[in-house]
């Protein structure tokens, strides 16, 4: 008898598991899911967590991956508003953000036709926004003329009106220019301009150097004979300074001249006669004189 | 709708033979008993003990199954990673609440528990190559690369377009932490294809505003600036990361190495003249500056000692003129002869000429070539 109870309540398990799963389905945290009641879709499930349905053939679910999913196009030639030739090419984040409408609108609702879908899109937009912008607005180095990201911005705008004129429901999340590139002829010249560039910049890197350490030295020449200058004039100064100073001597010399010149006349004779000078005297000079005569009494007064 | 299709299958299977092993011994007996009639009551007792002790451990085998089923709802998370549990396809715990971290832990078993593990290494590396012409990771590797064509193939060479329409090649590589990894998983079907986007847009958009010589030789303010436009575009794409560092490498076209090269050595040139004139003016400065401090320090000392020696000589001038005053001939002849003294000492040649008998003056000549004649002859002949 208890083995029956407890074997009823094991089918009875069993039997509420089986139903659970018939009539249950789980919406995942990273998708949305359309319940379909005889393929018309009736419910729009957005949050995650378990659902009831009826079992098949009455409803259907069907899930979509509601996460961002990356995207970018082709790297095709669009032309700028100044006839430059450009290879663009554009990355998009986008995610599915209205399940039914997406359902309804794509075919097969899978995300390789969406995906189909958007690279027409992403064309058309950017082919019509970079045609209004001449290149000098994408590639600047005064950021007031660059509208690179006002461009992107544009080509946003227009994928997003685009896709929600036709409600695919489809969200663009974010959107960039994510290749830039020229064509292959346009290379080409782009390189014979550059290597141009170069020997300028070479010559001129030449140029500007031997000027620039002329004007260094030049500089530092004149700077040098400046200070040099300087001091001969401050050594003039201290010079006729120290002739001030000792002119407050003159007033001793001035007491007597007469000796004061005789002095100097002593030194002078001192000076001038130097071991490299040749003299010549007789006996008149002094202290010669003695050869001619001795000294008799001393001279009177 | 497979999904649900599928799984009541094995449940059945479960249920059925759960249901014929409950209903087994009664069923197996009856059916047993009316076939052998004849059969002898201790081989119908052996067959039931059989039975009984394989329905024993078929009984076993259930328990340790279901001990299993439950068991394998524990699983590790590891130091590296983190995990989160769906719960009919919810998150358990709201935010960060959410994410388990290392060690053990129990979910209920499928269907009803899911677990999810995101992988959090330290940081993630992303690398962006769109501004790179074509290689492959061995070329990479071996460093060996295949020379540069004719030109540049847009379909598989990379490169950007610099402010100054020149073109340049430049890779970039960062490294980022996952901030938020529930939006992180749960959001994005490949964030890390979104991270590397951002990293692309960031290197084009950045080239289309320097100049070619801005970036290459590679150049702080370039990196810094691909680096902030990495970053700005994580927050705007709300990418849930954070960029920690990063490095961007750029080169000119291999084509035109040769050009740049001589540029970089003309660079290199110029700054060899300027430090050269630079050391130049330092020394002038310093050997200027050098003379002019010994020609105001000569007129200091030309100053002391013609002050000094005037002083020197007032004060010999007050102690002599007393005895001048006294005997000015004597003190004069005296002086003179002291003069004398000393000069006839120094005085190389000396030549005395007595004075002539007859008292007429004597008459001399001079030859007055004192300096040799033959330097000058000497200075021509070199």
């Amino acid at each position: 008898m208890n083995r029956n109870v407890l074997t009823l309540v094991i089918g009875a398990v069993l039997v509420v598991i089986f139903a659970l799963l018939l009539f249950v389905f789980q919406v995942r945290k990273s998708e949305v899911a359309v319940v379909t009641t005889f393929g018309r879709p009736v419910n729009n499930i957005t949050e995650p967590g378990p659902y009831f349905k009826w079992p098949w053939p009455v409803q259907n679910v069907y899930k979509f991956d509601q996460r961002v999913q990356n995207f970018e196009d082709k790297f095709s030639q669009t032309f700028t508003a100044d006839n430059n030739t450009l290879l663009l090419s554009v990355y998009v984040g986008w995610k599915i953000s209205d399940a039914s409408a997406f359902f309804r609108k794509i075919p097969g609702a899978s995300v390789p036709a969406a995906q189909q879908l958007l690279e027409g899109i992403l064309r058309n937009s950017k082919n019509q926004v970079i045609g209004k912008h001449p290149l000098s607005e994408l590639v600047n180095a005064n950021p007031a003329d660059l509208k690179f990201e006002e461009i992107e911005t544009n080509i946003l705008q227009a994928v997003v009106s685009e896709l929600s004129t036709n409600n695919y429901g489809i969200e663009i999340q974010f959107l960039g220019i994510k290749k830039l590139g020229l064509p292959d002829s346009v290379v080409q010249t782009v390189f014979q301009r550059m290597t141009s560039e170069r020997q300028v910049l070479i010559s001129k890197l030449q140029y500007d150097g031997e000027a620039q350490a002329t004007i260094i030295k030049s500089a530092a020449d004149r700077q040098a004979s400046e200070t040099v200058n300087n001091a001969v004039a401050t050594a003039t100064r201290i010079r006729a300074e120290g002739e001030a100073e000792a002119a407050q001597t003159l007033p001793t010399f001035e007491r007597n001249p007469q000796l004061a010149n005789f002095l100097l006349r002593v030194d002078a004779l001192k000076q001038s006669l130097d071991q490299r000078s040749t003299l010549i005297f007789d006996e008149r000079t002094a202290p010669f004189d003695l050869f001619r005569s001795l000294p008799a009494n001393p001279p009177s007064q | 709708m497979k999904h649900d299709h599928d799984h009541p299958h094995p449940h059945d299977h479960d249920h059925d033979h759960g249901h014929g092993h409950g209903h087994g011994e009664p069923t197996l007996a009856a059916a047993a008993a009316p076939t052998p009639v004849l059969a002898e009551d201790a081989s119908s007792q052996a067959l039931e003990e059989a039975l009984r002790s394989s329905f024993f451990i078929v009984k076993l085998a259930m328990v340790i199954m279901v001990l299993v089923f439950l068991g394998s709802g524990f699983f590790t998370v590891g130091p590296q990673e983190k995990a989160v549990i769906l719960r009919f396809g919810r998150p358990v715990g709201e935010g960060q609440k959410a994410l388990l971290t290392a060690g053990l832990h129990w979910a209920f078993p499928y269907p009803i528990d899911e677990v999810v593990k995101i992988p959090i290494t330290e940081s993630q590396v992303i690398s962006s190559t769109v501004g790179w012409y074509f290689t492959t990771p061995e070329q990479e590797l071996s460093g060996e690369e295949l020379p540069p064509g004719q030109g540049l193939n847009p379909a598989i060479d990379g490169y950007l377009i610099t402010a100054d329409r020149n073109i340049v090649h430049s890779r970039a590589t960062i490294h980022y932490h996952i901030v938020d990894p529930l939006h992180y998983v749960f959001d994005f079907t490949n964030a890390s294809v979104a991270v590397q986007n951002a990293l692309n847009t960031a290197l084009v958009a950045t080239a289309a505003r320097f100049k070619v010589d801005d970036i290459y030789p590679d150049n702080i303010a370039f990196q810094d600036a691909v680096l902030q436009r990495v970053t700005e575009l994580a927050d705007e794409e709300n990418l849930g990361i954070s960029v920690e560092l990063g490095d961007v490498h750029s080169i000119p076209p291999r084509q035109l190495t040769a050009a740049f090269t001589q540029v970089t050595t003309a660079r290199e040139n110029r700054n060899k003249l300027l430090n050269d004139a630079q050391s130049y003016k330092n020394q002038m400065v310093s050997s200027s500056s050098a003379q002019a401090v010994t020609i105001t320090n000569r007129a200091a000392t030309d100053r002391d000692n013609y002050v000094k020696s005037l002083t020197a000589e007032a004060k010999r001038f007050t102690d002599l003129l007393p005895q001048y005053e006294k005997y000015p001939n004597l003190f004069a002849q005296q002086q003179l002869v002291l003069a004398m003294a000393q000069v006839l000492t120094n005085v190389q040649g000396k030549m005395f000429l007595p004075e002539r008998q007859d008292g007429k003056p004597r008459e001399l000549r001079l030859q007055l070539n004192r300096e040799p004649p033959q330097k000058k002859t000497g200075a021509a002949g070199q």
